[in-house]
């Protein structure tokens, strides 16, 4: 009976071509270093899951912001959890992504045919280091708010355009309501809608290349 | 057949959908822009008179800091952002004061005074200023800022003129 | 690249797949073996160690020292070493901006700057010479983040050691390498391995060092309330000390006594509906912030008085204030504020005197108030502090000054014979409980710890002397 459900869903899904073309395929004799990349998506599902819920009780306002945390953390049930999770899978991401970087430099698999691979990883190290910077601000506790007011002052001290910069991060002069309100909007929709999107584009390339093989003295 | 001034019935229709998409992307795009950058092409906030302490209370040859608040309207709320600084008397002359801001001229931490070395330092690259707000060490790029601008009242209240924020 | 080397990367690609596995089950094996080991390890983090509790964002308290979050700490050393650098270190946007940007720009085109088809180790010893020392570098400045660039002394050894070390050891090993790798084009790869090892172990080195002789900073203890219940306590023990003197010890006052300046002035019962129902909470912090200057009140709050209350301790006041008076708040079950004395049971300062003193004497009893010099916030000062030190506290003599006071007798000037010390606390009397807890500690002998007063203790149920 499954067999029957199986062949209705291929035929409309085309599951076999679907398997053929991502499943299906032969790589080179891999190890454990092969899995950072997919520990990297594995992270970025997990911090949006975990994200998601918390966004059921945050407010990104600065008058609520701490408190709905607090009440997350001591008054929702496993919100202590999902907040733990989200905080560690953070600084986890931004490690693992790097060691990821570090492990393609080693075994130059950014060579060719996979330059644009490389060009679009580093967008998205780069999004996820803005994810750690956007939501680095949400609780609104001491730490987040000089952390983020000296380093939008950084951004400032671009020449020429530093001032239109850092408005333009904080909405206005200083950092308040506006600032935290965009940093959110980022956080949740723009960064994750980039990192979607390269993340894409970068599995395409990676089936498309297919997975590069370890060096070995000929190469 | 396409003559030499007419162009084939496909290329028309590409070039019309790419002209019509670019106008789309248009309309879309730049009053997006222009929302999200708004609160920057504003004005700052206009200048005031602000109170930051009576003379009595203010003892002569050590720095005494101050703090006092500006409200800025930031989108929908009054946002209350805090100032501080310095002020110095070098001698009984109530026109003989140096107020330093505690902006660190670097990146903006604030500096802190300590008494015991007499410099001003800044907790975030460990840059140094000394009582009379001169850089002595660290990546600041030139002293504290001044308010040169202030006057006493008469209950002997100090008043200091601040620019926009 | 030419057709011919495009065309061998391919075939030996084939190749490599041809020995090679299957992309399911295989990797995808060893995939979901590594988000299983996350996850787990994000469930022990998240349990076993939790989120570090911050006190709430404060923008007028500016005496925060700003630190970003730990994968930006390399950066943030980097500025303040870079600062050290006489006449080029004062153009902040060169390290702010422009070195990131060469940094971020030469990896992002890396592909574009190294052509070679070279993949082996062995072929790529310059590049991946260069990364060992960047990788260090940014681990190295990780760990000295903390440790102060400068200091006032003269010579500041983990100053000098933080300058080799985060910049003058890499740039070293960068120019090195850099130098072998263009100018002697046929060095050996076993110069540049080691020119690489001597960089990153010189980097550990005075990294180490860096750390080792660190100067100890001075942390302040900031504690922050988490739940309802201690909330409610910071509060009541912020406004026993700061409010007490004019509102009173539940905020019915309504003429000012004994206060300094402010002798006779009316006041609103700040217990009452007329405020409670009236001033939300905003309110209430901005009237304890900003003070009420025209009718007497003092700015307490750090925006308006740098050495006033942080809005985290203006919020628990407004709390307490909240529950304590506020008739459509119910006050959650509290614990007493010192756990009650069984028989025989010996007080310690640290259990029980220290919240007690906190809640109904400190307020008077602390520097800059009209109290004989007699200072009450530490052990030390309890004990040894006042004009009248020797007679205050007396182990084990009911005739101390502290005992009689609190049982209602006066002290008076044994030359003159007028009241010298009054009956404290001078507005409303301790109970009887917290009588004999003060008691108990005087005739026990003072002791500071729980530990020294289990010592002392004589509990009834016998516990048999050996």
């Amino acid at each position: 009976m499954w067999k029957k459900l199986y062949a209705w869903l291929d035929e409309r899904l085309g599951l076999n071509d679907l398997y053929k073309a991502t499943l299906d395929r032969p790589e080179p004799k891999g190890n454990w270093w092969n899995t950072l990349g997919s520990a990297s998506l594995f992270l970025f599902l997990l911090q949006g899951a975990t994200g998601i819920f918390l966004a059921v009780y945050y407010t990104p306002s600065p008058d609520h912001a701490y408190d709905s945390i607090q009440y997350i953390m001591t008054g929702v049930q496993f919100g202590w959890l999902i907040r733990g999770i989200h905080h560690w899978g953070a600084s986890l991401m931004v490690m693992v992504v790097f060691i990821h970087m570090l492990r393609v430099f080693i075994t130059a698999s950014y060579k060719y045919p996979r330059e644009l691979t490389w060009l679009v990883g580093i967008g998205l190290l780069l999004a996820t280091l803005g994810m750690g910077f956007t939501g680095y601000l949400l609780p609104w506790n001491q730490k987040s708010f000089w952390a983020t007011t000296v380093g939008t002052q950084i951004a400032g001290s671009v020449p020429f355009i530093g001032e239109f910069i850092l408005k333009a991060l904080r909405g206005g002069t200083d950092l308040s309501a506006l600032t935290l309100q965009r940093f959110f909007a980022a956080h949740i929709w723009m960064l994750p809608a980039v990192l979607a999107g390269l993340v894409g584009v970068h599995l395409f390339l990676i089936i498309k290349h297919g997975e590069s093989q370890f060096p070995a003295r000929e190469d | 057949m396409p003559g030499p001034h007419h162009i084939s019935r496909r290329d028309f229709v590409k070039l019309t959908t790419v002209a019509v998409g670019a106008a789309i992307g248009a309309v879309i795009g730049v009053p997006s822009v222009a929302f999200l950058i708004s609160p920057a092409l504003r004005a700052g906030s206009k200048d005031a008179w602000a109170p930051i302490g009576n003379l009595e209370d203010i003892p002569v040859g050590e720095p005494f800091a101050f703090s006092f608040t500006r409200t800025q309207v930031n989108g929908w709320e009054r946002t209350a952002t805090n100032f501080g600084g310095f002020v110095l008397r070098k001698s009984e002359d109530p026109a003989d004061i140096l107020i330093l801001s505690s902006r660190c001229t670097h990146l903006a931490c604030q500096v802190s005074w300590q008494a015991e070395s007499r410099v001003y330092v800044c907790p975030c690259h460990d840059a140094a200023f000394d009582v009379e707000g001169n850089v002595l060490d660290g990546p600041p790029p030139r002293p504290l800022d001044v308010y040169d601008e202030f006057q006493v009242d008469e209950g002997g209240n100090l008043l200091i003129h601040v620019k926009e924020g | 690249m030419r057709e011919e080397q495009k065309k061998t990367i391919k075939e030996r690609y084939e190749q490599s797949l041809q020995k090679g596995e299957r992309f399911w089950p295989d990797s995808i094996f060893k995939d979901v073996l590594m988000a299983l080991a996350i996850f787990v390890l994000l469930l022990m983090l998240a349990t076993f160690v939790g989120v570090p509790v911050e006190p709430k964002a404060d923008p007028s308290d500016s005496s925060y020292v700003p630190r970003p979050e730990w994968y930006f700490l390399f950066l943030f050393k980097f500025l303040a070493l870079y600062g050290q650098i006489p006449l080029l270190g004062k153009v902040e946007w060169l390290a702010t901006v422009l070195i990131p940007v060469i940094y971020l720009g030469a990896l992002t085109l890396l592909p574009f700057i190294d052509r070679s088809p070279n993949r082996y180790y062995g072929k790529r010893v310059f590049a991946i010479g260069i990364m060992a020392i960047m990788v260090t570098s940014m681990v190295s400045l990780t760990f000295i983040s903390d440790v102060p660039t400068t200091s006032t002394d003269a010579v500041y050894l983990p100053g000098l050691l933080q300058t080799l070390g985060g910049l003058v050891v890499p740039l070293a090993g960068y120019f090195l390498l850099a130098l072998m790798n263009f100018a002697f084009k046929k060095a050996p790869a076993k110069a540049m391995i080691w020119t690489t090892a001597v960089t990153v172990l010189l980097m550990i080195g005075l990294t180490a060092g860096t750390v080792a002789l660190a100067p100890i900073l001075e942390t302040v203890e900031v504690e922050v309330a988490d739940t309802l219940e201690e909330q409610i306590v910071a509060g009541q023990d912020l406004y026993s000390v700061h409010c007490v003197e004019c509102h009173g010890d539940d905020g019915s006052v309504t003429v000012i006594e004994g206060v300094e300046g402010l002798e006779g002035t009316q006041v609103m019962a700040i217990n009452g509906r007329d405020v409670l129902y009236t001033l939300n909470d905003d309110s209430m912090a901005e009237v304890i912030a900003y003070g009420r200057p025209d009718a007497g009140m003092n700015p307490f709050g750090r925006a308006y008085n740098p050495e006033g209350l942080t809005k985290s301790e203006i919020d628990y006041i407004v709390i307490f204030m909240r529950y304590a008076w506020d008739d459509r708040y119910e006050m959650p079950p509290m614990e007493p504020l010192f756990p009650a004395l069984a028989e025989g049971e010996a007080p310690s300062y640290e259990v029980h005197i220290a919240p007690i003193v906190k809640r109904y004497c400190v307020s008077c009893h602390r520097a800059g108030k009209d109290n004989l010099n007699y200072l009450m916030t530490t052990y030390e000062e309890v004990l040894t502090s006042g004009d009248h030190a020797d007679q205050n506290i007396i182990a084990g003599d009911p005739q101390s000054f502290l005992l009689l006071t609190i049982q209602e007798q006066t002290i008076p000037d044994p030359e003159t014979g007028e009241e010298m010390i009054g009956v404290m606390p001078p507005k409303k009397a301790l109970s009887a409980d917290i009588v004999d807890v003060f008691l108990r500690w005087i005739m026990n002998g003072m002791p500071e710890t729980a530990g020294e007063a289990g010592a002392l203790s004589t509990m009834p149920a016998a516990t048999a002397t050996p």
